[in-house]
């Protein structure tokens, strides 16, 4: 039994995974539009996020994932009343998990007009390499 | 594999839970059963890609009509006023991707053009209309005749 519950940690009272905890503003969020290109020697990923600045926007790359969190920058201005809408004013939120293909040193972000545009380098021992025949 | 049309999040699914009007205990079958409808008359139905989503606002003396229209250039927009209908036109550019790009060749670029148009009330003065368009999204102003704001005349009792 003590074997089992070494090997089982949830079995032995311990608590299986942390719950995570989010910040309050994220509690609603919106997942954005994105694409995903792969080319030799990176990864490139396109993120729609209309209505956020550069200041509100934060890339974090993670031992196995990349969190993209963008606030809107725009606030309905006291005086304004809504007639019809189709936005919603919810922070975007991505979680890409990936396999640590990537290196993390290497993500570059630029954010323009709206558009995220994110290049992950591949990690070089996963880079295709050619091998001379002697 | 199983592709999925993205669905643009409405009011009601990011509500947050308060008080007296829980979430829907169905919310998540019901968005299913949505998309599942428009994946069976997709077709018929405007592409989700050539939909995007606008609002509209009004104060005393403006109308404010903003649209979320990422990744575009100025120059790839258009906004027209005819007949009590403002038109949102714009044009996306995306290179296409090809195996060799000859250096010093243009690269071909796929344009996809999509457009909405929002009927506004007549009250509006449609020369001095003004756009904007920051972060992506294109807010346009369109001010209110004088006549229609509401003046407000003080008279002196004797």
């Amino acid at each position: 039994m003590t074997l089992l519950n070494a090997l089982i940690p949830s079995l032995g009272g311990a608590p299986v995974a942390q719950p995570e905890t989010k910040p309050a503003d994220l509690a609603y969020s919106v997942k954005p539009v994105y694409q995903i290109t792969e080319s030799d020697d990176a990864f490139g990923v396109v993120v729609e996020l209309p209505g956020v600045a550069k200041d509100a926007l934060e890339v974090t790359a993670e031992e196995n994932q990349i969190r993209v969190v963008g606030r809107r920058a725009w606030k309905q201005p006291e005086g304004w009343t809504a007639l019809h809408r189709e936005t919603v004013d919810a922070p975007y939120e991505l979680v890409l998990q990936h396999d640590n293909a990537i290196d993390v040193g290497k993500v570059s972000a630029e954010l323009r007009d709206g558009l995220l545009r994110l290049s992950l380098a591949k990690h070089e021992a996963v880079k295709p390499r050619k091998i001379a025949v002697a | 594999m199983r592709l999925v049309r993205y669905t643009y999040p409405s009011f009601r699914s990011v509500t947050p839970a308060i008080g007296a009007f829980p979430r829907s205990p169905w919310a998540g079958l019901e968005g299913e059963i949505g998309r599942l409808f428009e994946t069976a008359v997709g077709s018929a139905t405007a592409p989700a890609a050539g939909r995007f989503p606008v609002d509209l606002f009004e104060d005393a003396a403006n109308t404010y009509v903003r649209a979320e229209l990422p990744g575009l250039t100025r120059e790839d927009i258009s906004v027209e006023m005819t007949d009590g209908y403002l038109t949102l036109s714009a044009t996306r550019k995306t290179p296409v991707a090809t195996g060799e790009n000859a250096p010093g060749n243009a690269k071909p670029l796929e344009t996809f053009s999509f457009s909405r148009a929002v009927s506004i009330a007549d009250d509006v003065q449609a020369d001095r209309v003004a756009a904007v368009y920051e972060n992506g999204v294109l807010t346009v102003t369109l001010p209110k005749k004088q006549a229609v704001q509401p003046k407000k005349v003080t008279v002196a009792i004797k």
